[in-house]
C-alpha cells in the first residue's frame, strides 16, 4: 500500500506547476484536460462538480532568453485543475484561481456567447489570481467542428492580441494543439519564474536578451517580487 | 485571501457533491504533502550549502579571500569577483556561470534555485498581492479573528480543512469521517487508484496525530524510551513547581525517585544481566547498592531541591567547570528566555526562565540541547556530554543498519558489532564496550538509546535494536549519532568513538549492514553557524508607523515628532516547520518578541499559544510604542519561538534577530553583537526605508541565539 503511494505521489520532480482551465460550462475543459493527460476523448458530456484535477509528468527542456536551449532538462509535475463552468459554482471555483500559476482560458469556438464570455473571465482572473497579470493562454476548443463553427479566427486572434497573450485553436476531439497550447503556457510560467528569480543576470551587459524577451511576451511586466 | 474564508461554506452543494468535491481535495492533499516533503529536503540542500561556505551577511572580513571557500584571492580579480547578489567576493571556483556569460556565487545560486523548486517565487508574489488589499491593513486586535493566512496554504487546504472538521462536528448524524462514502463514489477505474494513495496517507496522518500511536507501540514493546518518559514527566512535573526548598527527604520524593531510574532500563531493548545498571532497577528497590547509583541519587535530589536559584546554579557550576568555551552563551542567551529583571512580575513565567535558564547553561556547557529533565537522568551520561570522561586513540569499526518500520512508524537503529575497539585501560587491555545512540538534533535523554555492556572485549557483538518511534517526514532533517563507550564500572566512562548517520539521503526501506570506522570526537561539536540546524522558518510583516501630525512634511517632521509617537509594529503571522517536541510530533508554540535595548519592562511581547500544529498561525501584532525612526537603526528586535510545557519549563524551537547587522546592542548589561545576516538585516532594513508600509519576509530560524562563533 505504502508503496503505492510512493509512485502516485513522490516527490521525485523538480518543479510543481498549477495550471488551472477555466470558461463557460460546456467549452470542453475536462475533455481538453482528458486529452492532454491520457490522450481519450470522451465525447460525453459530464458537468464538472465546483473543481477536479489531473496530473502529468513532463520533462521541459530550459531555454535562455534568446530562445537557445540550454540543455538542461526538468521534471515537471503538472496539476491541471479543472473548473466548474457552472455559473452555481462560481463562489468556489474563483477561490481557486489564487492557487494556480498559469492559465487556460477557454471558450467554444462553436458558441459565440462563451467567447464574448471570455471578457469576463478575464477580469475574474485579474482579481482573483496571485497577481493581476498571470499568464495566460486563450484556446477556442471544439475546432474540429468546423460546420458549426460561429467565432472567427481572426476575431479571437485580435482579442488574445488585445490581452498579449497567445492564441490556439484546440480539439480535444482530435487532439489537435492541444499538447501546445498547455506547453506553451508551461513555458510561459516557467520563464516568469526564472524573471521572478533571476534579477541580476537579467540585467547585465547583453541588453538584446532582454528585448528578445519582450518580444515574446509583449505586455511583459514588472514582476512584482 | 477573503475568498478562502467567504468559500469555506459549501451549504450550497448537495451531499453527494460535497463528498465528490471533498475527494478531490483529498486527493490534492496527498500531493501537497509529498511537495511539502519535498521542499522540506531541498531546504536542508541549501543549508548544507550554505554551511560549506564561511563568509555570509555582516561582511566584516578581508576582501583577500573568497567569501565561500576562503582561499585567497589574487589581487586582479578581486575588481571582477563581486557576486551581483550577496555582494561577496568569490573565487571563480564557487561560483556557476549562465549561458549568457554572467555569474552568481554559489549559494545565491542555490538559493534562487531553490526559490524556483519550492514554488517560492510563486507563493511570495501571491502574497505580497493579497496582502496589500484594503482591509488587511487593519492590522492590532481585529487581525487575531481573521481566518488564518499562511504563505503557501492553498484554497483547497483551507476548504478540506474546515469541512472535515464540520463534517465531524456539526453533522447530526455521525459519519465515518466523511472517508467511506467517499470511496463508494470511485466511479471510474483510474482515480480509485489515486482513491487508495490517499486512504493510506490519511490513515498515516491519522496515526501520527494522535497519542493511540505511541499505546501501540507499548503494547508491543513495553520499552521505548520515549514512551518511558513521556509518563515519567508526568509523573514528576506536577509537583516540581510546588515543591518548596528542603522538602525533597519527604515519602513522594523517594518513590519518584525510584521510578525515575526505570527509564535507564527502558532504553535498551536487550536487556543485558552483566549490566548492574539495569539489573538494580529491575527490581525497583528503594535501597540500592551500588555506589555509583547512590551518587547518582544524591545528585537527584540536589537538583530538586534546588528550587532557589542560587544552588542551581551551583549545580551547574560542576559542569560549567569542564568546559570552557561556549560559557559565556549560556549567559548571554538569558536575554532569550528573559531572565530579565522584567520576568520578576510573572510568577507562572518565573519558574519557566529559572528552569530555562538552568536548562541553558546546561545546553551551553555540553554544547547540545539538553532538556531540564536530563538532570533527572543518568549521572553519567551528563557527564559524558558535559566531556567528564577519558578518551583515548579512537580505533575499530561499527557494523550496524538503519531502516524504517512503517507498521509502528518507527525508526530501528540496529547495532550489529563492533572491530578492533581501542582498549580503554590500554595496560590491562580492557574494554566493556557499550553502543549510545542520539537521534539528532535531540540531545537529550528522551533520546538516547543504549545497547548492553559487552565484559572485556574489542570485538563485541550486539545485535541489539534501538528504536525511536518518528513519522518517517521528520527523518529527513535528522540524523542518528552513534558513539561507542567503555563502560568503567567504578571510574569513568571511556570514549571510544563515534559516527554520525544523516537520514536524508538513506534508503530506510532496505535495510543494509554498514561498516564504518569509528572516529574521534569532532573538535567542533558546536554547530559552525546558528543556522546550521534547519529549525523552520517564521513569517512576520514589519511596519514603522509615523506619527499622525506631520504627513505632507514627513520628511523634516521626523526628526522632531517622530521622538514620541512612531511605533513599531510586528506582526507574528506564521511559523513553518517546526520541530515536534511532544508525543504525536507536535508542538504547542508561541513566539515571544523584545526590542533591544529595552527601556521599559514593556519590551516583552507574547504571542497566544498554538496547540498541537507545526505550522501554526499566529497572526498577532506587536506594538512598540514611542520608538523613533532614527533609534532603530540601533536597536535589535529577537523573535524566539517556544514550545509549551505546561508546568516545565519551555523548549526553545527557534528564533531570529532582526537588526541593521552591524554594532552592538546592551542586553542585559552585556554588550552583544547584532550578528543579523541576509534578510534578518534586510527586512529590518527595509522596514526603516518604507515607514507606514508592511515589509514581509519569511525568515529561517536559528537553531539557537547565541553568538555566532568563528566571526
Amino acid at each position: 500500500m505504502f508503496i503505492a503511494v510512493i509512485t502516485m505521489t513522490d516527490g521525485d520532480y523538480d518543479y510543481l506547476i498549477k495550471l488551472l482551465a477555466l470558461g463557460d460550462s460546456g467549452v470542453g475543459k475536462t475533455t481538453f484536460l482528458y486529452r492532454y493527460t491520457d490522450n481519450k476523448f470522451n465525447p460525453k458530456f459530464i458537468t464538472t462538480v465546483g473543481i477536479d484535477f489531473r496530473e502529468k509528468r513532463v520533462v521541459y527542456t530550459a531555454s535562455n532568453p534568446n530562445g537557445m536551449t540550454t540543455g538542461k532538462t526538468f521534471k515537471v509535475h503538472l496539476q491541471l485543475w479543472d473548473t466548474a463552468g457552472q455559473e452555481r459554482f462560481r463562489s468556489l471555483t474563483t477561490a481557486f484561481f489564487r492557487d494556480a500559476m498559469g492559465f487556460l482560458l477557454m471558450f467554444d469556438l462553436t458558441s459565440q456567447q462563451s467567447f464574448l464570455n471570455v471578457r469576463n473571465w478575464m477580469s475574474q482572473l485579474q482579481a482573483n489570481a496571485y497577481c493581476e497579470n498571470p499568464d495566460i493562454v486563450l484556446v477556442g476548443n471544439k475546432a474540429d467542428l468546423a460546420d458549426q463553427r460561429e467565432v472567427q479566427e481572426k476575431q479571437a486572434k485580435e482579442l488574445a492580441d488585445k490581452y498579449g497573450i497567445p492564441y490556439f485553436e484546440t480539439s480535444a476531439a482530435t487532439g489537435a494543439e492541444v499538447d501546445k497550447a498547455v506547453i506553451t503556457l508551461l513555458d510561459l510560467v516557467m520563464k516568469r519564474m526564472e524573471q521572478c528569480v533571476d534579477k541580476p543576470p537579467a540585467e547585465p551587459a547583453n541588453g538584446n536578451g532582454a528585448t528578445k524577451l519582450g518580444e515574446a511576451q509583449p505586455n511583459e511586466k514588472k514582476c512584482a517580487c | 485571501m477573503p475568498e478562502a474564508a467567504d468559500m469555506i461554506n459549501l451549504g450550497f452543494l448537495s451531499d453527494s457533491e460535497r463528498e465528490m468535491i471533498l475527494e478531490v481535495l483529498r486527493r490534492d492533499e496527498g500531493l501537497r504533502q509529498a511537495e511539502e516533503q519535498r521542499v522540506r529536503k531541498l531546504k536542508t540542500e541549501l543549508l548544507d550549502v550554505k554551511r560549506k561556505g564561511a563568509k555570509r551577511g555582516s561582511g566584516r572580513y578581508s576582501q583577500q579571500c573568497c567569501g565561500r571557500c576562503l582561499e585567497p584571492l589574487s589581487r586582479l580579480t578581486i575588481f571582477s569577483s563581486q557576486c551581483k547578489m550577496c555582494n561577496h567576493h568569490v573565487c571563480r571556483n564557487c561560483r556557476t556561470v549562465f549561458p549568457n556569460g554572467s555569474w552568481l556565487c554559489s549559494v545565491c545560486d542555490k538559493e534562487s534555485d531553490l526559490k524556483k523548486m519550492t514554488g517560492d517565487w510563486f507563493y511570495d508574489q501571491r502574497v505580497n498581492r493579497f496582502s496589500t488589499t484594503p482591509g488587511y491593513d487593519l492590522v492590532s486586535v481585529s487581525l487575531k479573528k481573521r481566518p488564518p493566512l499562511k504563505k503557501r496554504q492553498t484554497a483547497g487546504e483551507v476548504l478540506l480543512k474546515s469541512n472535515e472538521t464540520k463534517a465531524d462536528s456539526q453533522t447530526p448524524v455521525p459519519r465515518p469521517r466523511l472517508k467511506n462514502p467517499a470511496e463508494k463514489n470511485s466511479h471510474s477505474s483510474e482515480i480509485s487508484g489515486s482513491l487508495a494513495s490517499r486512504e493510506s496517507f490519511d490513515s498515516k496522518e491519522d496515526v501520527c496525530s494522535r497519542p493511540v500511536h505511541s499505546d501501540t507501540e507499548s503494547a508491543e514493546n513495553g520499552s521505548i524510551g520515549s514512551n518511558k518518559t513521556q509518563t515519567e514527566s508526568q509523573h514528576v512535573s506536577p509537583e516540581q513547581p510546588r515543591r518548596k526548598a528542603g522538602s525533597a527527604e519527604s515519602s513522594p520524593s523517594g518513590s519518584s525517585v525510584s521510578s525515575l531510574t526505570v527509564p535507564v532500563k527502558a532504553e535498551i531493548v536487550v536487556t543485558d544481566s552483566d549490566n548492574p545498571e539495569t539489573k538494580d532497577t529491575k527490581e525497583v528497590k528503594p535501597v540500592n547498592p551500588s555506589p555509583e547509583l547512590d551518587i547518582d541519587r544524591i545528585f537527584k535530589k540536589s537538583v530538586r531541591r534546588a528550587q532557589r536559584p542560587p544552588e542551581y546554579i551551583s549545580t551547574m557550576d560542576l559542569r560549567d567547570g569542564h568546559e570552557k568555551p561556549e560559557a559565556s552563551m549560556g549567559y548571554r542567551s538569558r536575554s532569550v528566555p528573559g531572565l530579565d529583571v522584567q520576568e520578576d512580575e510573572e510568577e507562572e513565567e518565573d519558574i519557566d526562565s529559572l528552569v530555562s535558564f538552568h536548562k541553558r547553561s546546561m545546553a551551553s556547557s555540553s554544547s547540545s540541547l539538553h532538556t531540564s529533565k536530563s538532570t533527572l537522568g543518568s549521572l553519567r551520561s551528563i557527564y559524558s556530554e558535559a566531556g567528564d570522561y577519558d578518551s583515548v586513540d579512537v580505533s575499530g569499526d561499527l557494523v550496524f543498519s538503519t531502516s524504517y518500520d512503517e507498521p509502528t512508524h518507527s525508526l530501528r537503529v540496529l547495532i550489529k558489532e563492533c572491530h578492533g575497539l581501542a582498549y580503554a585501560d590500554a595496560s590491562r587491555q580492557l574494554s566493556n564496550p557499550y553502543v549510545k545512540c542520539y537521534l539528532l538534533p535531540d540531545k537529550s535523554r528522551q533520546s538516547k538509546r543504549k545497547t548492553s555492556i559487552k565484559r572485556n572485549t574489542i570485538n563485541p557483538v550486539y545485535n541489539e535494536t534501538l528504536k525511536y518511534s518518528v513519522s518517517r517526514s521528520q527523518l529527513y532533517t535528522r540524523s542518528v549519532l552513534i558513539s561507542v563507550w567503555h563502560h568503567g564500572r567504578l571510574s569513568r566512562n571511556t570514549f571510544l568513538g563515534e559516527v554520525e548517520i544523516a537520514l536524508d539521503c538513506r534508503d530506510l526501506d532496505s535495510p543494509y549492514e554498514e561498516r564504518v570506522a569509528l572516529m574521534a570526537k569532532t573538535a567542533s561539536s558546536v554547530p559552525a553557524s546558528v543556522f546550521a540546524q534547519y529549525k523552520g522558518e517564521l513569517v512576520i510583516s514589519l511596519k514603522y508607523v509615523t506619527p499622525k501630525k506631520p504627513i505632507t512634511e514627513k520628511f523634516k517632521g521626523k526628526k522632531t515628532a517622530a521622538e514620541e509617537g512612531g511605533q513599531l509594529h510586528v506582526l507574528v503571522k506564521e511559523a513553518r516547520s517546526l520541530t515536534a517536541m511532544k508525543t504525536g510530533g507536535t508542538s504547542d508554540s508561541f513566539v515571544k518578541g523584545y526590542l533591544f535595548p529595552t527601556k521599559a519592562k514593556t519590551s516583552k511581547r507574547k504571542t497566544p499559544v498554538v496547540k498541537k500544529n507545526l505550522n501554526p498561525h499566529y497572526d498577532h501584532t506587536f506594538v512598540y510604542k514611542d520608538v523613533a525612526l532614527e533609534q532603530l537603526k540601533a536597536m535589535c528586535l529577537e523573535l524566539t519561538v517556544w514550545d509549551r510545557e505546561a508546568l516545565l519549563s519551555n523548549e526553545f524551537l527557534g528564533g531570529v534577530r532582526l537588526s541593521s547587522g552591524k554594532g552592538t546592542v546592551k542586553i542585559a548589561k552585556e554588550e552583544v553583537e547584532m550578528d543579523s545576516v541576509g534578510e534578518e538585516v534586510s527586512l529590518w532594513e527595509k522596514m526603516m526605508l518604507y515607514p507606514d508600509s508592511w515589509a514581509e519576509g519569511t525568515l529561517p530560524l536559528r537553531s539557537t541565539m547565541g553568538k555566532t562563533e568563528g566571526k
